[in-house]
């Protein structure tokens, strides 16, 4: 016979502490307590049987793993928390007391806690640090952009932009940006740094206000803990691409809002600023050549040859991405962590990376902002592809060239055409090489990886092009690129439509018979082989549309649905009744997890088609709208005609 | 009183030692004797002052006589200095000893004789001890002191009214009389009435006088004489030392004073991943959030704006239950999109997730719910099995049973209304029928193949058919079988069930040519079960205390009731085709029981709310039962008794 084995000595039990028990053995107030679990990254548990970790009690609470609360019964962060807690008392005693010089150097000998072992603590290797900054990045740009008040204090907010434009100035200049989207919420923007997606959320330019039900303490102890996470970051990012971090920063630029402008990237081998890292290849081959340096040189010449094959964009992009791969993968050799071995550019990872991707895909443009766009959004974008942007003073100072510069090509407009009359030749002139572009072109483009045609964006069309998550939908989500082949090759329409324009009104009445021709067809042929529920209803709104004629297409649709219905049902009687035999050879566990996962499947099919059913709709609707004016085109035409007549 | 003849006492000892002590002055003029006999008295006193052992200033006798009572010590005292007349020592005519008398203290003009001359002098004692006696004590020479004469109730009252001094006096237990009241006691009394201060003389609010304190009163007591060193008026030299390294240090600018230690400095940052990382595994990052889908575009296609209905839905569910936090929204241009009034609770949900929220690492399931279900072989693939109705048989009222012919060629079923048919199979005709009284229970063939019958069960009887048509070996053989020539003995105990067979005379188609009766309340026989052999068989009827369970044997003509009680509701039965075994069924449980030795083998619990059928396979290890909820158990008999595999029909 085994011991007998005391209740509440070993398992669960012992495994698992509440909140309540914790904060008791760290002799902590709770306020301090959720301090250290945000700062040490403690988060509460689940045990498998709540009853049996909590003395069988069922009672809502938290629990953690005695072993976190242990560790952190030695953590130094604990320690000068309690020390601030004297100090607190000896401050409040001092200047009840009236003592204003013992106050006054209490505040200055006051304890504070660094950070630094925890950020080498939850993040041992570099790579794990760069996977984890999202979040720190999201906090960062927001902080950056709120207004100061007694809670957020304005040296905090001060410092927050900075460490924004730090980390701004870092993806510009290593050409990192991958991806952005444009949201309702805010600009989304992914980068890849040491072969880690980085996605961050930046706020549009507007006044934040912090609601009441929230915790400012919280967010203030995340936001410790994220600057001095992307402060080490930053430094390890610079220092590894060679330059001097923090950056300098010019005073007088920044009094005049130059933004990420008034800081300055400086090469650690040379004193003298150097903003654009061209002619560094030069510089660089004169000295002693290390593993690094060579590396450097290797990249620097990648960039150097896409920066000057401008004409050949497509033809440098794959070149430029290989010299990035290689690069990441020297500065990690790491022999004991397994974890840097994964983090090795990988053949999946190859293949994930867009096929073509082309981080000097602005390179041989030269954009001038608007003064209604957002400068900071733009100027990122723009530069992080390797192109050339101006601004109207309006928008900041720094502006490299002004507004009647001969070199630009592209104007990011975002408001409607207005006449003007007294243009002088010069301006018409200069208008007519400019290309007027509205602001979702830029972010498209980087998308799609390649330069978009920019009718479509041209500056007062009303109805621009979907613009679509460039990160994707979910598995088996619903596309709404696959749904029509002509959302799908947007620039051969366009151009079918700038061929269309030149065509007179009849030809544009024979073009449009011609499809309706072809859409009835389509339609019929659709019925035909309409196979399920959902795609012949598709079908039949489809063959509505395109305005078939009425009997032929009820006759057919009898005929479709007969068929369809006869073969469905016997279908499914044989096929759900041998399904149903098998189902009661199955266990209840394995039926329930069978049931959840049908449940979540029919859920997710449920709505892709319910949107594709609706696109249907929304064509049917746009199409009896242009049948509309189309007729009443005709009618004032005929009308004309008999008038003239 | 006792207190107060005590305190009088008390009084005029410390009269006496005032005048000791008084005395004491006038004669040796030292302190220290009067303070050690004031020691001495210490018990006796008003314990105003310690004892003060240290200060031995006195004879040895003094301290021996200090344990001895007061009287004794103070006549020692007076003794030693001669202030009283000697003592006479004379027999003591009661005890026969020596003992010293004292002469007669004439009482002065200030001796306080109101208390002096009280004769009994038993002390402090409780005087109900005297209760029962005549006497209350004993006078200053040892003889009793008699109670004095009081009279009854009615004389005391009657003292009171004449005595006008009465209502100020007060009972004396010691002289067992009526005291009156000295007016310094009536006094203290008044005043304690009043909650005053029981010494008139005692002003509580008197002056403070200042003795020691207050201008002029100082005292001046320097605690050395010596001179002032030199030292306290020469500066230090190493002090100085130390001042002026730290005044070089200043001037130097290697001390900053008041330099801030903590407050104020900025972080600084370095290479921190530069040195080998430690072997603890990392910890799980947090779940990053969902990325962006197309329906948070600015410019979303247009399927994914909500409806009026929908946007309408999604206001009316709280924040939690929303499938997502927003709504889409299309804007015709960049300029137009707001600033997102949620960004910073979005934030700070996200926050409160990474340090609130319990995770649990889940294994993500990524398989095709098909493969879940176990493949079984198609029926199709089953065939040949019939898949089409070759005949209709049709009776006139409810069809209750049916059974068939071991060689397949007969059906025979009966019906509610007692008619029993039998149907040739290949041809699908009705070959006879046969007509009973009641319902018809339970039918079953005989399986022997030598012999050809069937039994019927109806109201509390079963009856044996022959069907016709039989060859003539067949149809002696089952005559031999149901009415042998010479009956078997039958067994010595009365049964309450009855076997007959009618005369052979009689014998047509028509009757039965064996009659079980089972007895009378047993009901209707609902269910009849064969051994395999044919010899047993085993009836259920509704009725009857033994579970309406009969074993009936055909070769012996015997039947016999297995079970005294059964548990439950009896459903079915069966027998084990190989083993003495025999299965009953009742409404949730199968109970197995081995008939040779009279036991229950096993339970089985099958779990169904009630069985519906059972049987068995011809091996004997397999066990199936059905039940009316749609449930099917296949019991392995060597394993456990609980189902090897259930199926369920959804």
């Amino acid at each position: 016979m085994g011991r007998l084995r005391q209740k509440g000595k070993a398992g669960a039990a012992k495994a698992y502490v509440t909140r309540t028990a914790a904060i008791k053995k760290l002799q902590c107030s709770l306020a301090d307590f959720r301090r250290l679990c945000i700062l040490k990254g403690i988060f509460p548990r689940e045990p498998r049987s709540r009853k049996k970790a909590n003395k069988g009690s069922s009672a809502p609470t938290s629990f953690y793993y005695a072993k976190d609360i242990a560790y952190l019964a030695h953590e130094p962060v604990l320690r000068k928390l309690r020390e601030h807690k004297a100090f607190a008392k000896k401050l409040s005693r001092a200047l009840g007391r009236g003592e204003w010089s013992d106050a006054k150097s209490l505040e200055e000998n006051k304890p504070v806690y660094k950070l630094d072992h925890i950020v080498k603590e939850r993040y041992p290797t570099f790579i794990d640090a760069v996977r984890d900054i999202d979040d720190a990045l999201c906090m960062i740009f927001l902080f950056a952009s709120l207004p100061s008040n007694t809670r957020v204090p304005p040296t905090l907010v001060e410092n927050c932009a900075r460490l924004a434009a730090e980390w701004q100035l870092y993806v510009m200049h290593s050409r990192s940006l991958r991806k952005a989207f444009l949201s309702i919420k805010g600009v989304y923007y992914q980068a890849e740094v040491m072969d880690q997606p980085v996605t961050w959320l930046v706020p549009y330019q507007f006044t934040q206000n912090i609601p009441a039900d929230v915790d400012v303490r919280v967010m203030l102890t995340f936001l410790e803990l994220y600057q001095t996470l992307l402060g080490f970051v930053f430094f390890k990012l610079y220092t590894d691409a060679g330059l001097v971090y923090p950056p300098p920063l010019d005073a007088k630029k920044d009094e005049g809002a130059a933004g990420i402008g008034a800081f300055a990237i400086q090469d650690t081998t040379r004193p003298t600023t150097k903003p654009l890292p061209k002619t560094k290849v030069v510089e660089i081959e004169g000295r002693q050549v290390t593993g690094k340096d060579v590396h450097k040189t290797i990249k620097s010449l990648a960039a150097s040859t896409t920066a000057d094959s401008n004409a050949d964009v497509d033809m440098a992009g794959p070149e430029s991405t290989s010299a990035n791969d290689e690069e990441d993968f020297v500065p990690q050799p790491s022999k004991s962590d397994p974890q840097s071995v994964a983090s090795l550019p990988t053949l999946h990872s190859l293949q994930s990376l867009p096929p073509t991707l082309n981080t000097s895909l602005f390179a041989p443009y030269t954009f001038f902002l608007s003064r209604e766009t957002s400068r900071p959004i733009f100027e990122f974008l723009v530069r992080s592809f390797g192109g050339r942007i101006g601004w109207p003073a309006s928008s900041g100072s720094g502006s490299p060239f002004d507004e009647n510069d001969d070199s630009i090509t592209h104007v990011i407009i975002d408001r409607p055409v207005v006449d003007r009359p007294d243009e002088t030749p010069e301006e018409r002139e200069r208008k007519s090489r400019r290309k007027y572009i509205q602001p979702q072109w830029i972010v498209d483009c980087i998308n799609a990886g390649k330069i978009l045609v920019e009718g479509p964006y041209a500056q007062g069309v009303s109805e621009l092009p979907p613009h679509l998550s460039p990160f994707g939908e979910q598995e088996g989500a619903y596309d709404p690129t696959a749904q029509g082949g002509e959302d799908a090759d947007m620039e051969d329409e366009e151009e079918e439509e700038e061929v269309e324009m030149d065509e007179d009104g009849d030809g544009d009445d024979g073009e449009q018979e011609e499809d309706e021709e072809d859409a009835s067809a389509n339609a019929l042929k659709a019925i035909a082989e309409a196979t399920d529920e959902a795609s012949l209803r598709t079908a039949e709104l489809a063959a509505e549309a395109a305005g078939l004629d009425s009997t032929a297409f009820e006759k057919e649709v009898g005929k479709a649905r007969r068929k369809f219905k006869k073969a469905a049902k016997e279908k499914s009687t044989v096929k759900d009744k041998e399904k149903d035999m098998n189902k009661m050879m199955m266990s209840n566990k394995q039926r329930k997890l069978y049931e959840k996962m049908k449940y979540s499947q029919n859920k997710r099919s449920d709505e892709v088609r319910f949107l594709s059913i609706r696109v249907v709709h929304i064509l049917i609707l746009s199409e009896m709208q242009r049948a509309n004016l189309q007729a009443k085109k005709r009618d004032i035409q005929k009308q004309k005609a008999k008038s003239k007549s | 009183m006792a207190a107060d003849g005590r305190s009088s006492k008390k009084r005029k000892q410390s009269q006496t030692e005032d005048d000791t002590a008084g005395t004491f002055k006038n004669a040796v003029d030292m302190e220290m004797l009067s303070e050690e006999e004031d020691g001495a008295n210490v018990e006796s006193d008003d314990g105003e002052y310690e004892e003060f052992p240290g200060i031995d200033g006195d004879t040895d006798e003094d301290d021996k006589e200090v344990d001895e009572d007061e009287e004794e010590s103070e006549d020692t005292d007076l003794e030693d200095h001669h202030v009283f007349p000697q003592a006479k020592t004379i027999v003591s005519d009661i005890t026969g000893q020596q003992k010293r008398v004292f002469p007669e203290i004439e009482p002065d003009y200030d001796s306080d004789s109101s208390t002096e001359d009280g004769p009994n002098r038993v002390g402090n004692i409780p005087m109900h001890w005297y209760d029962d006696l005549p006497h209350v004590g004993y006078d200053m020479n040892g003889k009793k002191v008699l109670k004095p004469a009081r009279g009854d109730e009615l004389d005391k009252f009657l003292e009171t009214v004449e005595d006008p001094a009465a209502w100020t006096s007060a009972f004396d237990k010691n002289t067992q009389s009526d005291k009156p009241l000295t007016n310094e006691e009536l006094e203290l009394i008044k005043r304690l009435y009043e909650n005053e201060v029981p010494d008139a003389e005692y002003d509580p609010y008197e002056p403070t006088v200042e003795w020691f304190t207050g201008k002029g009163k100082e005292e001046v007591m320097p605690l050395s004489a010596a001179p002032e060193p030199k030292r306290r008026w020469i500066p230090s030299k190493w002090e100085k030392k130390k001042v002026m390294k730290i005044v070089r240090a200043i001037r130097q600018g290697r001390i900053v004073p008041h330099k801030p230690k903590t407050a104020s400095t900025q972080p600084q940052f370095y290479a921190i991943w530069s040195d080998t990382p430690s072997e603890h595994a990392p910890p799980i990052p947090a779940p990053k959030p969902a990325l962006p889908t197309n329906a948070e575009s600015y410019n979303p296609p247009e399927e994914y704006l909500p409806t009026p209905e929908e946007r309408k839905k999604w206001e009316e569910t709280d924040p939690e239950d929303r499938d997502r936090d927003y709504l889409p929204h299309k804007y015709s241009s960049l300029r137009l999109v707001p600033g997102y009034d949620r960004f910073i609770k979005d934030r700070f949900n996200r926050q409160l997730d990474l340090y609130m929220a319990p995770r649990v690492q889940r294994v993500k399931l990524n398989i095709d719910p098909e493969s879940l279900i176990p493949k079984l072989p198609s029926p199709s693939s089953l065939k040949p099995f019939p898949t089409y109705k070759s005949l209709r048989f049709s009776h006139s009222g409810l069809a209750r049973c049916v059974s068939i012919s071991p060689d397949g060629a007969w059906v025979v079923s009966g019906d509610e209304k007692g008619m029993v048919a039998l149907w040739e199979v290949n041809v699908g005709r009705e070959v006879k029928r046969w007509r009973f009284g009641g319902k018809i229970g339970a039918l079953q063939w005989c399986p022997r193949t030598d012999t050809s019958y069937f039994v019927v069960g109806v109201e509390e009887t079963i009856h044996c058919l022959v069907p016709p048509h039989l060859s003539p070996a067949v149809y002696q053989a089952t005559q031999e079988t149901l009415a042998p020539a010479h009956l078997p003995p039958s067994s010595e105990s009365a049964s309450p069930v009855k076997w007959t067979t009618p005369a052979s005379n009689t014998w047509t188609d028509e009757t039965p040519l064996l009659t079980i009766r089972l007895p009378p309340g047993s009901g209707l026989p609902n269910h009849i079960a064969w051994h395999r052999k044919g010899d047993y068989m085993a009836s259920v009827s509704s009725g009857g205390n033994q579970g309406g369970v009969w074993i009936h044997q055909i070769s012996k003509r015997h039947s016999q009731a297995p079970f005294k009680k059964v548990k439950g509701n009896v459903q079915l039965v069966q027998f084990h085709p190989l083993k003495p075994h025999f299965f009953v069924a009742t409404q949730q449980y199968v109970r197995m029981y081995n008939l040779s030795e009279q036991k229950l083998i096993k339970t089985l619990m099958p779990g169904i709310k009630w069985i519906s059928s059972m049987d068995i396979h011809p091996s004997g290890d397999h066990l199936i039962v059905g039940g009316y909820d749609r449930k099917l158990c296949w019991f392995d008999l060597e394993l456990s008794d609980k189902p090897y595999k259930v199926l369920r029909y959804v």
